[in-house]
């Protein structure tokens, strides 16, 4: 028999426990709650990211690169479309059964059977649409439009493929594009606030990004901004339906300075040989001619070209992918004595009136070294004007001899040597402007007097691009005030660097002398480029020169070595017109022309021609 | 007497609280799981027949007089052994695992209908012992606890068997189960924990285990699950996506929404608002069971409602902390609320008990 006490007792112990039990459950029961609040309420925005991520999937529409076109309006690299037969694979059956029926139609090759096979049951569990083929004739399109009926699934859509109208003579100017490095993609998707998982490409070979020049600089311009397609998804990843759309933002045009017409001349002209041409609108800086010469096809390389056409182009000896304009260096001869002029009569080292004997060579009286001119016997006695006509190098050895080297960098400078020169050029270089310092550190020598001679005539250890060259041109012209090149037509919105060369001595009429001794090298009888004369009807000013690759004493031991093609002179004009208000300037070279006025000449003419008959 | 009905003469027994409570969460649970079965009308059909069948269950449960319970608790504990013996020999298979009887129009679930008649056993045979429980009876009674737990355990069913282990625990805990006895047995059980470990579990449920500890490090492969219902839950926010609108349960993120993660699928449509209601019914019911049992008419009463609402009690919690990620993945449903069969019944049945004892008073109380 249970007593009272007892059973008292024992439901308090009861009571106890079960209270203890519930109250242990109540704190894991308010934990559960406190999880809860902070899954729901104070990460809630994690979630709610993390659950729209999972039920969406964003697919990338491509946008159209802008097109490229020169300053009149012609396209020079535009989109063109390719066709491709498309299926979409989630209304299919039997892929095997379709395939044989589109080859009635379309003829299939056996690469593109099985590669529809291989992706047709992943692409329709997805339900993602899968290219059948690429690049479809008109033929084939049209016989394929007539039966369409036939395949409800089955449809043609366009996609663009990147086109340079004038593959070789924009090769180096606007360069080439193709596809981008996981890197490049990186980079654009994370400017463009994108993270996507997957793509559509409405390219045929895929994204292009620009790989060189133009392509290459202005890729940010005219690459345009991707638009989405945004997707619901189930677990599985596949699309169920579209929720949204935001639309591509096509790149935009482009709108050079460069000038189709000249461009074909300049490319004529040089007719493959090796050599560069560059011509500027001297107001602007605008760069309207630009060639390096040999060039290669840009759209053989941005549409794939076979192993061996790339390796005959890569181990061709006249290095077509090689930029001449921007990164060639030669050495600017005689065409830096107008420079050189104008450092003499900056220095009060010589003015206009100035005279002086030249016998043909110049003795250097710190060791008696003689230093030769081109014409034996010399020029006599010549003033200033006769030394840049007649281009006498005893006349620029004495001048140099008297001037301080460091001094003379540092005015070269102003023209453009040593420096970089070109706002949007790809991959330009600057050329060299030696003094001193270079020397020792580069040559372990000190430097001579010598040297300081050898620059008088652009000889030595300096060295100029052709578009440096142009520069220099354009600054002589346009009388020491230059904008920085571009190859825009529109330079308002870019930062105009104008490079003004401050003078104490130089005024306007030592600027219309020179300009008078440079329009002499062509119309003077004495004038190193006189056969110019008769190829154009207006006044042009000029430099010719003549880069020797190998020093000799004379005309004979010059035959000699002549027999090698790549001993002979290197060919150089730097030309402005029409004169007296020059509205372009241009640079030639030509790799071992052997004569600046004679053989570089015609191209600069030709150029300007082309340029000024509008 | 107010829980009495007297209709004809006949006294009908009945707890409005608990039945109109239970019925809510009946039919709320029929509304949550035609969205979280992608409003498949022939599962809510077939559900619903359940909770028709499960509420006329509890009504009839309730008619008879406790003792009519305690007196046959040997033979109900007796069919259940045996229907988990015969589930061993010839059960239906399915993922792995032995766990149904089939009856050709129901297969049931054994070890869910042990779970009920085990505390209902151990309740009436403590009932005329002395309490505080001797340590040969603490024995017996362990022993045949661990026995039943061991052969769900085998099934496998690790799951249930945890809350068969429990429902026995509770018994003998609230009937007074000495505190040095069970500080001993406590850290025996920990130190055997390794043990248990290496012998006990299924590799899938040590990579279940593992997976609690950091989902993340396999988000796509065994955490996947935590990881998707937390995504359910916390996207929910405070409103919720709306009713059908969630898209973790509408897209096959999450797995399960018809039995394990139904709460996500709430947790995410409703928001913590709906999650704070639905816990509010769940905590009526408790709070109701504790009321009745402190209130019991005698010893194998007390400690049956007290066992029942515990085992209802641990089978909500279990649900709730899984599918946070508070514990591992042990395949718990959320009662009333999850689709199936037997734990459905189960829990009506032990309502049916808790009523009948709560509205039999003897009318010789003390």
């Amino acid at each position: 028999m249970i007593n009272l006490e007892e059973r008292i007792s024992e439901k308090k112990s009861f009571f106890n426990r079960l209270i203890i039990v519930y109250i242990f459950f109540a704190g894991l029961f308010l934990y559960f709650l406190y999880k809860t609040f902070l899954l729901q309420i104070s990460s809630y925005t994690d979630y709610e990211i993390a659950s729209l991520e999972n039920k969406t999937r964003e697919v990338l529409i491509q946008p159209r690169r802008g097109v490229i076109y020169d300053r009149n309006g012609n396209i020079l690299v535009n989109n063109v479309p390719s066709f491709n037969l498309i299926i979409n694979p989630s209304s299919i059956e039997n892929i095997d059964d379709h395939l044989n029926e589109i080859n009635q139609i379309i003829n299939l090759t056996e690469d593109e059977e099985n590669y529809a096979k291989e992706n047709f049951s992943r692409l329709a569990k997805l339900n993602r649409e899968l290219v059948l083929k690429k690049n479809l004739s008109t033929d084939e399109r049209s016989r394929f439009k007539v039966r369409k009926y036939k395949f409800p699934n089955t449809f043609i859509d366009q996609r663009y493929s990147r086109e340079n109208l004038y593959p070789f003579l924009f090769s180096h100017s606007l360069g080439y594009t193709g596809s981008p490095e996981e890197s490049d993609l990186e980079e654009i998707f994370l400017n463009q606030n994108l993270k996507p998982k997957e793509m559509i490409f409405s390219y045929s070979n895929g994204y292009l990004i620009g790989k060189t020049g133009l392509e290459y600089t202005y890729d940010d311009f005219i690459r345009g901004r991707f638009g989405k397609k945004i997707f619901e998804v189930d677990a599985s990843g596949k699309f169920l339906n579209e929720l949204r759309v935001v639309d591509e933002i096509n790149g935009k045009d482009l709108f050079t300075s460069l000038d189709l017409e000249s461009q074909k001349v300049a490319y004529e002209q040089l007719n493959r040989r090796r050599g560069a041409v560059v011509a500027v609108d001297i107001n602007t800086g605008a760069i309207v001619t630009y060639l390096s010469s040999p060039s290669f096809s840009v759209n053989k390389i941005a549409n794939g070209m076979t192993q061996k056409e790339f390796k005959l182009l890569i181990n061709d000896d006249d290095k077509p992918f090689f930029d001449r304009a921007a990164q060639g260096r030669y050495s600017p001869a005689s065409t830096i004595k107008p420079a050189i002029a104008l450092f003499g009569i900056e220095n009060n080292i010589i003015d206009w009136d100035f005279t002086l004997d030249d016998p043909g060579y110049f003795i250097l009286p710190e060791d008696g070294r003689i230093y030769r001119g081109w014409k034996k016997g010399g020029h006599g006695n010549i003033n200033l004007n006769d030394a840049i006509i007649e281009s006498s190098n005893t006349f620029f050895f004495s001048l140099a001899y008297k001037s301080e080297i460091e001094d003379l960098t540092k005015h070269l400078s102003n023209f453009g040597f040593g420096e970089i020169v070109c706002l949007d050029c790809f991959l330009p270089d600057s050329g060299l402007l030696p003094n001193p310092s270079w020397k020792m550190n580069n040559l372990n020598f000190g430097w001579f007097k010598g040297d300081t001679v050898n620059l008088g005539v652009g000889q030595g250890y300096m060295s100029a691009t052709p578009i440096q060259l142009a520069y220099y041109a354009s600054f002589l012209a346009n009388k020491g005030e230059l904008n920085k090149f571009s190859f825009v037509q529109d330079n308002d919105n870019k930062e105009v660097k104008k490079n003004i060369f401050l003078s104490n001595n130089i005024d306007e009429n030592d600027w219309l002398k020179l300009h008078e001794s440079m329009i002499g090298v062509i119309e003077n009888p004495k004038g190193t480029a006189g056969r110019l004369r008769a190829l154009k009807d207006y006044t042009i000013a000029a430099k010719s020169g003549t880069v020797e690759l190998v020093s000799t004493e004379t005309k004979e031991d010059y035959k000699i070595i002549r027999e090698i093609e790549g001993q002979r002179d290197h060919a150089i004009i730097i030309a402005f017109g029409p004169m007296p208000n020059p509205k372009y300037a241009v640079s030639v070279v030509i790799e071992n022309g052997e004569s600046g006025g004679s053989v570089a000449g015609p191209v600069a003419i030709e150029v300007l021609n082309a340029l000024l008959k509008k | 007497m107010k829980n009495l009905l007297n209709l004809r003469n006949k006294t009908i027994y009945f707890d409005k609280y608990l039945f109109i409570s239970i019925s809510l969460l009946s039919i709320m649970g029929l509304v949550f799981l035609y969205s979280a079965s992608q409003a498949n009308t022939v599962v809510v059909f077939k559900q619903s027949i359940f909770v028709l069948f499960g509420l006329l269950l509890m009504f009839f449960l309730s008619q008879p007089d406790p003792n009519f319970y305690k007196s046959n608790s040997l033979m109900f504990f007796g069919i259940s052994i045996v229907l988990i013996v015969l589930t061993l020999l010839i059960g239906k298979e399915a993922n792995g695992a032995k766990r149904w009887l089939d009856f050709g129009f129901f297969t049931l679930q054994s070890s869910e209908i042990i779970k009920i008649t085990l505390p209902v056993f151990l309740a009436a045979y403590l009932y005329d012992k002395k309490l505080p429980i001797s340590l040969l009876n603490t024995f017996i009674t362990l022993i045949v606890i661990l026995i039943i737990v061991n052969l769900v355990r085998i099934q496998p069913d690790l799951g249930t068997s945890l809350v068969i282990l429990m429902s026995g625990i509770y018994i003998l805990f609230l009937a007074g189960l000495s505190w040095k006895f069970i500080g001993f047995s406590s850290i025996a059980f920990i130190l055997s924990l390794p043990f248990f470990w290496n012998n006990f579990l299924e590799p899938f449920q040590q990579q279940r285990i593992l997976t609690l500890l950091d989902p993340s490090a396999d988000p796509y492969g065994t955490g996947w699950n935590i990881t998707q219902s937390k995504i359910a839950i916390g996207s929910g926010g405070l409103q919720g996506k709306g009713y059908q609108m969630g898209s973790q349960a509408h897209l096959d993120f999450l797995p399960e929404t018809e039995t394990d993660f139904i709460f996500s699928v709430i947790a995410e449509e409703f928001g913590f608002i709906g999650v704070c209601l639905l816990l509010t019914v769940f905590i009526f019911i408790l709070l109701r069971c504790l009321y009745l049992a402190l209130n019991a008419r005698d010893r194998f009463c007390r400690l049956t409602i007290g066992g029942l609402s515990l085992i209802f009690l641990s089978t909500v919690l279990i649900n709730l902390s899984m599918v946070v990620g508070i514990i591992p993945v042990v395949g718990m449903p959320l009662p009333f609320i999850s689709k199936g069969g037997s734990s459905l019944l189960s829990f009506y049945i032990a309502f049916g008990i808790i009523i009948s004892m709560a509205s039999h008073k003897k009318l010789m109380q003390k």
